[in-house]
């Protein structure tokens, strides 16, 4: 079991990014990078999270706000899920951790 | 006018001087040549295209001759030209009207950026298009033919060209590209389609094409909605197999296989998320022409 992180993520700005999603499946479109990207169920579901949200979540309030949108509750080991696919978005410039 | 009301004699004039202004789908193309394989190939496989008055507009300058090189006398070879400039490295002698063709679509999939540009082949059916993107080598130009023979239309053997205003597939009905086996495939299955002379051992090994339908070229003007995405891919002796595609994956298929996806930033993303939200995606395997003609009118028919 993991612990979840304390650094709080926001993603970009709603404007730098399109998206859609089929059948639980997302695709996205980073207006800054130009680049396009086809997201699994979870990262879909994580991305709306933070857009939705509109500031900056921890993984634990990201776990917690997946509950609307994946039918299985959070679970603990979602921690460590949610932080690899945070970590991929940071990499692809969807995501800036808020500064400290 | 079109084509086939030139003589032999007449055509091989105009392609030498001043050029042919040829008509292919919304896009005309000015032609000089000399050479005998470009006169019988644009003869065979242009016939039903319309050209355009001498003195019009032309998007495209194109001229297939020997480069200046001493060479010419040992190994005879052709260059492709485009408003004068040579883009491409000469090739055989042989393979002039190939080269013309191979020239003739980069001058599309290189300029014609008021389309998003999908490397794919496609087909209609009572106003359906489906979309064919695949590899080289992925069977799409063997099944593209095999479905004009049987009563599809063509629409492009090799760039789908899509209206950026309504996501519908323009027509570009040009000759269909087929590959070694494919060739005599296609003859066989096809007897009453004209395919030209085989070139061999070029850089896609032997290539022969197939003279697109009459009716497809005079509906050249008739857009189709897309309606079925279908990466094809043919397997000697599988049997034809439909599976569904996920969306997402059929989106970033398609946008792999644009030449120009990244021109196009938001609207080109917008318009294939029209495009996958307007279509039924799946891969379908195939081993043999007459079973998947046969899957294909029947999905046509469900529609």
């Amino acid at each position: 079991m993991s612990s979840p992180s304390a650094l709080r993520w926001r993603s970009v700005p709603p404007d730098a990014i399109v998206w859609r999603e089929w059948d639980g499946e997302f695709v996205v479109r980073n207006e800054r990078s130009g680049s396009t990207h086809q997201l699994a169920p979870l990262a879909g579901s994580v991305l709306q999270v933070l857009l939705e949200a509109g500031g900056a979540l921890s993984v634990a309030d990201i776990a917690a706000r997946l509950g609307d949108h994946l039918a299985a509750a959070p679970e603990p080991d979602q921690y460590a899920a949610i932080d690899a696919v945070l970590s991929e978005f940071k990499r692809l410039g969807l995501v800036e951790p808020e500064a400290q | 006018m079109i084509v086939a009301h030139l003589s032999h004699q007449e055509l091989m004039h105009r392609l030498a001087r001043p050029g042919l202004r040829l008509r292919t789908g919304p896009v005309v193309n000015r032609i000089q040549s000399r050479l005998a394989k470009v006169v019988h190939g644009v003869e065979l496989h242009y016939a039903d295209c319309t050209i355009e008055d001498s003195e019009g507009f032309a998007d495209f300058h194109v001229r297939v001759a020997p480069p200046r090189s001493p060479r010419r006398w040992i190994a005879p070879q052709v260059q492709f030209q485009f408003d004068g400039a040579g883009p491409f490295l000469p090739l055989p002698a042989s393979q002039a009207f190939a080269m013309l063709e191979w020239g003739l679509n980069w001058c599309v999939s290189s300029h014609c950026h008021q389309y998003l540009i999908v490397h794919a082949a496609s087909v209609e059916r009572s106003g359906f298009a489906l979309l064919l993107p695949g590899h080289p080598g992925s069977g799409k130009s063997t099944l593209c033919a095999g479905l004009v023979s049987r009563g599809w239309r063509l629409l492009s053997d090799e760039l789908t060209l899509l209206d950026l205003a309504t996501g519908h597939v323009v027509p570009l009905p040009r000759p269909v590209s087929l590959k070694n086996a494919s060739i005599d495939v296609i003859r066989r299955f096809s007897p009453g389609m004209e395919v030209g002379p085989p070139v061999h051992d070029t850089v896609k090994g032997s290539v022969a094409h197939m003279r697109p339908p009459t009716d497809s070229v005079r509906r050249a003007t008739e857009a189709a909605r897309p309606r079925w995405i279908v990466l094809p891919r043919y397997e000697a002796g599988a049997a034809a197999s439909l599976t569904p595609l996920s969306r997402a994956r059929a989106f970033m298929h398609l946008a792999d296989h644009a030449f120009n996806y990244d021109v196009h930033g938001r609207q080109g993303f917008e318009l294939l998320a029209q495009v996958i939200d307007s279509s039924d995606c799946f891969e379908f395997h195939y081993g043999a022409l007459e079973h998947a003609v046969a899957v294909f009118d029947d999905i046509a028919r469900r529609a």
